[in-house]
């Protein structure tokens, strides 16, 4: 038998202070971050063009956006992306698009260069903020029908205990794509939503585990009964953090640009979410008051 | 150990033979075509696609019902820009594989991909509500400017704004019985009046449900009429659907430049014809003091930037024109556009022309805020159902004739939304997925194996079994394969794993408290089923609250992890529990390699 992790006995709930100091920075840090800096949002959310171009030839960034203010097209970033020859524009809605077809604007403006256009994106103002919205709501339809879910199979206070660990990943996963200025688009949001589910997953064994042993083993205290769990189901949340850790990297590393921001917020999201199901999610059920059945 | 029923066993071989043959298209490759027709959509024969073939230089690698195929997009794409060229047929850029009949007949095919990977145009268009308020006032206030000059009532002004249409009286003019009368005509409306110490208004608007069913209406109009576009732009497949009250989708796979589509789609373009007023001299003096010189006249402006005065009357214009079609003109060999009248518009041209024999009429494009000359020719002998335009390039009169073929949209429609991905990209999109998919398998595979010994193998057999139910079940009901829903897979193949690992370490937990190896597989299923049933519909809680967003990128994730979620439980519950009965049933088992 090959194991990463031997027959175990880390006092989690002696040194739970620790994991809450840690967290309760992570926490505020995020909330500043989102609250002062906010999100970088991509065109889902917050509407506008990108255009990816693919010359012949060589261009510079800096070339493209001299072209494009001359052109009248001031809001602009422009960087290079993958080759010197493949440029990635982000462009704010402007006026000028009304009356023309940016395709031919381009053309028109690029006119002595041979190019084409390999990716051309638009989400108009109103479809943006929509888009928003049913992300937000889908969210929270997540957040409370896991609550709902949880407290029927379990108790209330493993549902409680379950959306605060949650909420806890999903503001520092957040919070990270805010303090580090990162494209939130909605292949982040699928990823916030993905890492909802996959936190849970590794809360709902622990708490399993708890709940069974909190019948089965008669003799020992809560916090006992919490650390034993904890260190039973420890080898298995590391296993398949570390598999699905294996995949997320793979996809960053070869998924290529389109899947870049979904990778990155999964593989902080799974790294969060494995830290509180092992040092979080437990202690909260402490802090909300979780006892023995014979006290209950 | 207690002997695993054998209707278990019964079911994993049904899922497994289906996720074989459902999966199997995928391994047939696809090729890029070109499916040539007839104008009437009718087969073209080989033989005549042959010739085609070889009288266009086109580079195809061979010729199967209908379709000219190729070994890559560059290779169809350049055949189709030189086919477009030659007007003998219609052809639309398509993918062709040499799928079995006896897989087509019980409809396993290919995984559809998105656009992201395929390469692609998606629209999201949304009806002008105003617009579509904006004709009803003007309706109605027509109307009822007839309905008091009918009935003799004098009105002092009348004026529409954004919510209504207000007509004023002098304060004596009014009687309730004009009201009734006014009120039964006008039922579909709201009236009001309101009285004051020198004037009578009268306020007429829409309810909210007519105004509704007006959008309704125009949008089952707008819809037949982009089907009708999209259909003569030459895409395999494309998706055009109504989406919520007041947008519509259109989707073209393969189409490489969005710039005609866009221009095609949200046109509301359409022609006028009319007789020209007084000479050239006029036209330009007309221009130069800025007053027209000759009455009853309007002033346009031909495609060459000159001023043209035309007459107010239209002759004809596009709700006349029946039939369209693009070609040459015989003598000139110029680009034309042949059209056909409609029987009202034809005795009205009729009428027109014969009495203005040596006149000049012109024809105007016509495109919301601008219009334009585009022909202004001498009438040489009258004419009536059938002529011809010119004055337009090749590219142009194909895409007028497109536009009055379909009609013109009832309400403009603007473009709220667009996802273009080049063909090229898609297929880098393809090629990146697969790596990482494939990547991401091998170190799952490996670890499994070398950490769990010959249950990690039973393990990774799962594993593969996963892939090809996902595959299947995507097939199977037509569910489109997008990069996000690749990484849904990736993922699942990360998560698939932990209800076998949640297994196994119950079952090494049994062993070290002194279980025998039978037992402790008994107990390590029965132990873990519980938490695996919870924790994944949890995470199944989640995933269908994401299908909610339902849109592209998020819902293409959705999809793959929900039938990931099911499947992989299926099979670490059922499949792999069946397995490790076929190797430890019945034996004397001294230990478990795990």
């Amino acid at each position: 038998m090959f194991r990463i992790v031997k027959e175990l006995d880390i006092k989690f709930m002696e040194i739970k202070k620790i994991p809450l100091i840690i967290s309760t920075v992570l926490l505020l840090v995020s909330l500043l971050s989102i609250s002062i800096k906010g999100f970088n949002f991509g065109i889902d959310f917050s509407s506008g063009y990108i255009v990816q171009l693919k010359f012949d030839n060589q261009v510079t960034a800096l070339e493209v956006q001299d072209e494009l203010s001359r052109n009248n097209i001031n809001d602009s970033t422009v960087q290079l992306y993958g080759s010197s020859k493949e440029i990635l524009i982000k462009l704010k809605d402007e006026e000028i698009f009304k009356k023309k077809n940016i395709n031919n604007y381009l053309n028109e403006i690029f006119k002595e260069s041979n190019f084409e256009i390999t990716k051309l994106e638009y989400v108009g103002a109103q479809v943006g903020s929509e888009l928003r919205e049913k992300g937000e709501w889908a969210m929270l339809i997540a957040l409370f029908s896991i609550l709902i879910y949880v407290a029927l199979r379990f108790e209330l206070i493993y549902g409680l205990g379950a959306i605060s660990a949650l909420i806890h990943d999903v503001v520092i996963t957040l919070g990270f794509f805010s303090f580090f200025n990162l494209t939130f688009d909605l292949s982040v949001l699928a990823a916030v939503l993905a890492v909802i589910g996959y936190s849970l997953n590794d809360s709902i064994v622990v708490f399993d585990r708890i709940r069974e042993n909190n019948i089965i083993l008669r003799k020992l205290s809560i916090f006992a009964v919490l650390n034993k769990s904890i260190n039973q189901t420890l080898s298995r949340t590391l296993v398949t953090s570390f598999t699905t850790m294996l995949v997320v990297i793979s996809l960053l590393l070869f998924g290529g640009s389109a899947v870049e921001n979904f990778s990155i917020a999964m593989l902080i999201g799974i790294l969060i979410g494995t830290y509180s199901s092992i040092f979080i999610a437990s202690a909260s059920l402490s802090y909300f008051g979780i006892k023995r059945p014979e006290e209950n | 150990m207690y002997k695993y029923p054998t209707w278990k066993y019964i079911l994993v071989l049904l899922v497994l033979g289906y996720a074989v043959i459902y999966s199997l298209p995928n391994f047939y490759m696809t090729y890029p075509s070109i499916e040539v027709t007839t104008f009437d959509k009718k087969k073209v024969d080989s033989l005549d696609l042959q010739k085609l073939s070889k009288d266009n230089d086109i580079s195809n690698i061979g010729i199967d019902n209908n379709n000219l195929f190729f070994n890559s997009i560059d290779e169809q794409l350049s055949a189709y820009n030189k086919l477009i060229k030659t007007s003998s047929y219609q052809y639309t850029l398509s993918n062709y594989n040499h799928i079995p009949k006896w897989l087509s007949a019980i409809n396993a095919n290919p995984v559809s991909l998105g656009l992201d990977l395929k390469g692609g145009v998606h629209f999201l268009l949304q009806i002008d509500s105003d617009n579509v308020k904006k004709s009803r006032f003007n309706q109605l206030e027509n109307n009822l400017r007839n309905f008091f000059i009918d009935n003799g009532i004098q009105y002092n002004s009348f004026f529409t704004d954004a919510d209504k249409v207000t007509f004023k009286f002098n304060k004596d003019t009014m009687d309730t019985e004009v009201l009734n009368t006014l009120n039964e005509n006008f039922s579909d409306y709201i009236i009001t009046s309101i009285k004051s110490d020198d004037s009578f208004n009268i306020n007429a608007t829409l309810s909210p449900d007519s105004f509704q069913n007006d959008i309704r209406a125009s949008m089952k109009k707008n819809l037949a009429i982009l089907r009708s576009r999209v259909n003569e732009l030459g895409v395999s497949q494309p998706i055009i659907q109504q989406q919520g009250k007041n947008r519509i989708i259109v989707q073209l796979p393969g189409l490489q430049d969005s710039t005609r589509a866009k221009s095609i789609l949200g046109s509301t373009a359409t022609l006028e014809f009319r007789l020209t007023k007084g000479s050239q001299d006029d036209w330009s003096q007309s221009e130069a003091i800025g007053t027209n010189t000759i009455s009853e006249s309007l002033l346009y402006r031909h495609k060459n930037g000159s001023p043209v005065l035309l007459s107010r009357n239209v002759i004809a214009s596009g709700k006349d024109i029946e039939g369209a079609n693009s070609g040459f003109d015989g003598q000139t060999n110029q680009p034309a556009v042949f059209v056909n009248l409609s029987s009202y518009g034809a005795s009205n041209m009729l009428d027109t022309t014969s009495k203005n024999i040596g006149n000049r009429m012109a024809v105007v494009f016509v495109e919301q805020d601008k219009n334009q000359v585009i022909n202004i020719a001498t009438i040489r002998e009258a004419f009536s159902k059938r002529f011809q335009i010119t004055g337009l390039d090749l590219q142009e009169a194909k895409d007028l004739a497109i536009l009055l073929r379909s009609g013109s949209l009832s309400a403009p429609m603007t473009i709220v939304e667009e996802r273009t991905v080049g063909p090229s990209l898609g297929s880098a999109n393809i090629v990146s997925g697969r790596d990482s998919m494939l990547l991401g398998m091998i170190l799952v595979i490996l670890f499994m194996f070398i950490y769990y010994k010959k249950f990690g193998f039973i393990a990774n057999i799962a594993l593969i079994f996963n892939i090809l139910i996902i595959t299947a079940t995507l097939a199977l009901f037509q569910a489109t394969l997008t990069l996000s829903g690749i990484a849904g897979i990736v993922l699942t193949v990360g998560m698939a794993v932990d209800a076998n690992v949640l297994i196994y370490e119950r079952i090494r937990e049994e062993i070290l408290n002194g279980n025998s190896p039978n037992a402790s597989i008994i107990s390590g299923y029965n132990k873990a089923f519980s938490t695996i049933s919870d924790a994944n519909i949890t995470t199944l809680i989640a995933a269908i609250a994401l299908l909610t967003i339902g849109t592209g990128v998020v819902k293409g994730f959705a999809v793959t992890l929900v039938i990931g979620i099911l499947s992989s439980m299926f099979t670490a519950i059922v499949g792999t529990r069946a397995l490790v009965s076929i190797i430890y049933e019945n034996k004397n088992n001294k230990g478990l390699s795990i």
